[in-house]
């Protein structure tokens, strides 16, 4: 089922592939950006991209004042001709000259992203789903959902050999969006509150309209399927996991989550929750049926029902994190800002295991997938004091340092400036809600507006 | 055992995700036999298929494929599979390990010893071709041969040890393979250039410049060259 429209697009692939090789063949080595545009990028790539001229925008206005991206695209709708309405783009492009260093890490490439990012983040560009950046040498894919950016592929080279296929696998990335955003809430080290994140976190989504699906990966602890008292779905976690063939969808597994209120409003979120033959098997006896990717392969099925995926990761790296790693676009890490441990093990998770995640993925993907992102840390539920936060400071940057020597590694992006990493207050109704089968978000304001303040700052635009 | 690869990992694998590859022939009697002696215990393979991973949940065997044939003949939904990495000299090696390929030894640097007992081994298979060849004949004159700078097995045709060209010489390709040094110019052994052709000595007669040789016979290139 799955060939059967790849077979459909060979044809026109191949034509396009033509055009684009010869388009890129013939540009000077040093084309300034107009002419890596209009020799290049509107002749051609936007044409095999399958966006018509009705439906790209040039020098598209992103926000109040001068603030423009080089091209938004979008497919019209019936009446709605995007050049015309202006209205909605779903892709914007970032172009450069051939000229400008676009290899990872260079200079050029990561104030490209950030150029990139502000335009994505902009009041008009509200609906974009996609970015690229290229200057016709490389090229990278760029999701957007919500507020969160993370890239769909890695930064590409492009050559005369592989134009045509890169561009078809970023068409067909665009044209097959997934709705979900797919959050792993992981600490290699334990007691951050994972658990409390993911369900408040649900809880709160909901209430601002989100789809939430919530995954209990934890099976040791059970601790969120417990804590919301959910019942077994049809079909067991572990059975699932264990079909190869596809028979049995991860959808026999869910359980839904329904919190009535006074006034007749309900609210609800599905659950996968652990079930006791994969809560006891041992590891070393889960790995004859479950690879790393068994989780993933049947997660995917998922993302075109729910707005967000919020994974359950138990602490340690083994199966059940790898796994859940390797499913998700995101990992958020809470952390404790008086638990040095868990600052350091945030650390290790961004600059070891999620490149480790990335390279996995990218080898079973011929290269064109990303991975797993990293999302900048948060302090978790406890108050902080001026001396503890100068402690933290300090703490903090002898981890970056750290990470900076051999093999260099930058967790700035991760370790904001201290006075800017975002706290969740701690708070003794959200800690006992586990007692009361009921995320605290839903029972108590003050616990609402904390969780809300989290979703906004990493999750809703 | 790393947790980002199943390689090493004993699985239990479904039959329908595995691909055969390049069975190798077993006779029907065999595997349904085998299949009827499977069928009377729990059905549990023992003795792993061993298998790589070419895609997620897509398995190809390297080795033990009778184990598959029997697999499929029992009536067996799953097998119990070890993953292997996917290069190719695991391929190579497992299936040798696993007795479906006969391994080569390099005849260009072999050891006297090794090549007796490769000979020996083909002479004792059931379908041989070499009855007759004398072991020790040909062993001898093999190991004493400058077989180094071979390029292929075609000179043993010429030492007079029973194994002729044809399907004799060509039995040996089983066993034997050739890791060719170039040949230096100033060779001097006349027993090494006599086993190639007139052409060939004539090339190394131009290349060390000498003249007058072009209407020579073999036995006279021989001994201009040898001097």
């Amino acid at each position: 089922m799955v060939q059967a429209p790849i077979k459909q697009d060979r044809i026109p692939y191949q034509d396009l592939s033509d055009s684009l090789i010869k388009a890129l063949k013939e540009l000077p080595e040093l084309a300034p950006e107009a002419i890596v545009d209009g020799n290049f990028i509107a002749t051609s790539f936007f044409e095999a991209l399958g966006f018509s001229l009705h439906e790209r925008i040039p020098q598209f206005k992103t926000g109040p004042g001068e603030q423009k991206v080089d091209y938004a695209l979008r497919h019209n709708i019936n009446e709605d001709i995007f050049l015309h309405t202006k209205a909605n783009p779903y892709v914007l492009v970032e172009l450069k000259a051939r000229g400008t260093n676009l290899t990872p890490e260079s200079p050029s490439y990561k104030s490209t992203v950030k150029q990139l990012k502000r335009s994505l983040l902009a009041p008009n560009c509200k609906t974009v789903q996609w970015g690229i950046i290229t200057n016709s040498k490389h090229i990278q894919l760029f999701r957007k959902h919500g507020k969160v950016i993370h890239p769909a592929t890695p930064c590409l080279e492009i050559t005369p050999d592989n134009v045509g296929e890169i561009t078809y696998r970023v068409r067909q990335k665009i044209e097959h969006t997934p709705k979900a955003l797919t959050v792993a809430v992981y600490n290699n080290k334990g007691g951050v509150g994972k658990t409390t994140t993911v369900i408040n976190l649900a809880a709160v989504l909901t209430r601002h309209k989100k789809k939430v699906l919530v995954v209990d990966f934890d099976p040791n602890q059970k601790d969120l399927t417990n804590s919301l008292g959910i019942k077994p779905g049809n079909q067991s976690l572990y059975d699932c996991l264990e079909d190869k063939k596809d028979i049995i969808s991860l959808r026999e597994v869910i359980s839904p989550y329904t919190r009535k209120f006074h006034g007749g409003i309900s609210l609800s979120f599905d659950v996968i929750p652990v079930d006791d033959k994969l809560a006891q098997a041992h590891e070393d006896n889960l790995r004859k049926d479950l690879s790393y990717y068994s989780f993933r392969k049947k997660l995917d099925s998922l993302k075109s029902d729910y707005d967000y995926i919020l994974i359950d990761a138990p602490p340690n790296w083994r199966l059940f994190s790898i796994s859940a790693v390797y499913a998700s676009d995101v990992v958020l890490i809470p952390t404790k800002h008086n638990n040095i441990f868990s600052l350091q093990n945030a650390a290790v998770t961004i600059q070891k295991y999620i490149p480790e995640i990335q390279e996995i993925r990218q080898k079973n993907t011929q290269g064109i997938e990303w991975g797993a992102t990293a999302l900048p840390i948060f302090f978790n539920g406890e108050r902080i004091t001026d001396a503890a936060k100068n402690r933290v400071k300090d703490a903090i940057a002898a981890i970056i340092t750290k990470a900076n020597q051999t093999p260099k590694f930058d967790l700035k992006p991760y370790f904001k400036p201290v006075d800017k990493i975002f706290e969740l207050p701690s708070n003794a109704h959200i800690a006992n809600a586990a007692f009361e089968k009921i995320p605290a978000a839903y029972k108590y304001q003050i616990a609402y507006s904390y969780y809300t303040e989290l979703a906004k700052e990493y999750f809703l635009q | 055992m790393s947790n980002l690869s199943d390689v090493g990992n004993l699985m239990y694998l479904d039959l329908e995700i595995i691909e055969p590859g390049n069975i190798t022939n077993n006779s029907e009697y065999l595997i349904n036999a085998t299949a009827k002696e499977l069928s009377n215990t729990d059905g549990r393979n023992w003795i792993p298929l061993i298998v790589k991973e070419v895609a997620e949940y897509r398995y190809q065997i390297i080795g033990n494929s009778f184990i598959y044939a029997v697999a499929e003949a029992a009536g067996l939904e799953k097998v119990w599979c070890i993953i292997a990495d996917d290069s190719e000299e695991t391929a190579k090696v497992t299936k040798i390990l696993a007795g479906e390929e006969i391994p080569k030894i390099n005849l260009s640097t072999a050891s006297r010893d090794e090549i007796k007992s490769a000979l020996e081994y083909l002479i004792e298979q059931p379908d041989t071709v070499l009855k007759g060849v004398k072991i020790p004949v040909a062993t001898n004159r093999i190991d004493e041969a400058p077989r180094r700078y071979w390029q292929d097995l075609k000179p043993i045709t010429k030492l007079k040890c029973g194994i002729t060209a044809g399907k004799k010489v060509k039995a040996l390709e089983k066993v034997f393979y050739l890791t060719p040094e170039s040949m230096p110019d100033d060779i001097k052994d006349p027993k090494f250039l006599n086993t190639l052709t007139t052409t060939e000595l004539r090339k190394i007669a131009k290349k060390r410049n000498l003249s007058g040789y072009s209407k020579f016979s073999k036995s006279k290139l021989v001994n201009l060259l040898s001097q």
